[in-house]
């Protein structure tokens, strides 16, 4: 199959409307208004960046405490995985699973599927182009999910104000948490999945 | 395909959002959508209903947006004190706990962002039917695509549910009636986003020179 820079064309990122775009120029849509670049700009080097920021923001996001029950002035943190434990020995299992893999497992699958993207980019890779434009679309699709855990800390802080009975107060570790989704999840957006394919070798398919 | 006539005749013509692949624009029937044969990314759709039914989505979607705002979703007594909360006391208790950070980020997630798309959705569609040259009308349509991935009713929606659980051991908890508004909404504001195809917004908006 043909691209549609071979063609010396790039569809708007906004509005899908095939455009003329000289490379390594950009040209503003006419139909829409939106600046279009035949690639998004600097789309490894800043998805590099936000991964690596969401890198460093792992850590403090599950070892600090997200938060903090104080029940009859007795105060216990609770980090993310505790969250999941609690869940588990209450025999709420399903729930754990589900926890579990939005809060832990998501983010750490994604922040290794995008550096594997990333790296089998920059290395010029052949190998697997579906395969990898559709883990692309996984990782775009599930890391939201993850925000999961941020919304059970605020639902519980905002119900559990029993004055000196029971309160629930938000940790540092969930504005990291936090941090990660976010930061993931604008890495995501500013990988240019076009990438992929560009060092396709076309071996006969002109199937149109 | 002639080797000139994408560059001639480009309205035909797509190239995959994913992969760059030309092709051929296909012509859906209402309710089909065509997948990219090289990468598998969605290619175009053709919403049934076309932006009659995206627009009662979106009127019913406001009416619930309203709903599930303006009522209590949770309830927890506790020693004889009864707590509530509705969606923008989740994130106003962030803020007085000093999360001020992480309380915009919640209230994004949950009020601002599905509020504004909702509201975006409503003008350009109102724009769009009555051929009414609304103000940024362009700029309007340009945001809902960025806003989409961060409104998290359905994400949020997870959350009630592992919170549910996680109160029910030390206190009595109740459902609100804004819980149900809220449900129905994430189940309109689904099909509002599957009835959303941008291109053939842009193609109208092209078409009747707003």
């Amino acid at each position: 199959m043909q691209r549609a820079r071979d063609f010396g064309m790039t569809s708007c990122h906004t509005c899908e409307l095939l455009l003329r775009v000289p490379s390594h120029r950009h040209t503003h849509c006419p139909r829409c208004g939106a600046k279009v670049h035949v690639r998004k700009r600097n789309s490894i080097g800043a998805t590099w960046a936000f991964l690596l920021a969401a890198m460093l923001m792992y850590l403090p996001a599950n070892l600090l405490p997200v938060m903090t029950t104080v029940y009859l002035g007795s105060g216990q943190p609770d980090t993310i995985m505790s969250g999941v434990i609690y869940l588990f020995i209450n025999g709420e299992w399903p729930l754990a699973l589900i926890v579990f893999v939005a809060s832990i497992l998501i983010p750490l699958l994604k922040m290794i599927a995008l550096t594997y993207l990333l790296i089998s980019v920059q290395r010029r890779s052949s190998f697997q182009h579906r395969q990898r434009a559709r883990l692309y679309r996984i990782t775009e699709l599930v890391g939201r999910w993850s925000m999961v855990d941020i919304f059970v800390v605020a639902l519980l802080v905002a119900l559990v104000q029993v004055g000196s009975i029971a309160s629930v107060y938000p940790g540092a570790g969930a504005r990291a948490f936090a941090a990660v989704v976010i930061l993931t999840m604008l890495a995501v957006m500013s990988f240019d999945p076009r990438l992929i394919w560009d060092e396709k070798k076309e071996t006969g398919d002109r199937n149109g | 395909m002639n080797d000139l006539e994408p560059v001639q005749r480009p309205e035909r013509y797509l190239a995959c959002r994913e992969c760059d692949g030309l092709q051929r624009l296909p012509q859906l029937a209402p309710g089909q959508r065509a997948r990219c044969p090289r990468c598998g990314a969605r290619l175009a759709r053709n919403p049934v209903g076309g932006l009659d039914r995206l627009f009662a989505l979106n009127v019913t979607a406001l009416l619930l947006l309203v709903l599930a705002n303006a009522f209590p979703f949770m309830m927890m007594e506790m020693q004889g004190r009864l707590q509530s909360t509705t969606l923008i006391g989740a994130s106003a208790a962030l803020y007085q706990a000093g999360m001020g950070e992480l309380a915009v980020a919640v209230l994004i997630a949950t009020v601002v962002g599905p509020a504004l798309i909702v509201v975006s959705m409503l003008y350009v569609l109102t724009g769009l039917r009555f051929g009414w040259r609304a103000p940024l009308l362009r700029t309007v349509l340009t945001w809902i695509s960025h806003l989409v991935p961060w409104s998290m009713l359905d994400v949020f929606m997870l959350g009630v549910l592992v919170a549910f659980v996680k109160l029910e051991g030390m206190a009595e908890v109740v459902i609100g009636p804004a819980l149900y508004a809220f449900l129905a909404l994430i189940l309109v504001s689904a099909a509002s986003l599957s009835a959303f195809e941008p291109r053939l917004l842009w193609e109208k908006l092209a078409r009747e020179k707003l």
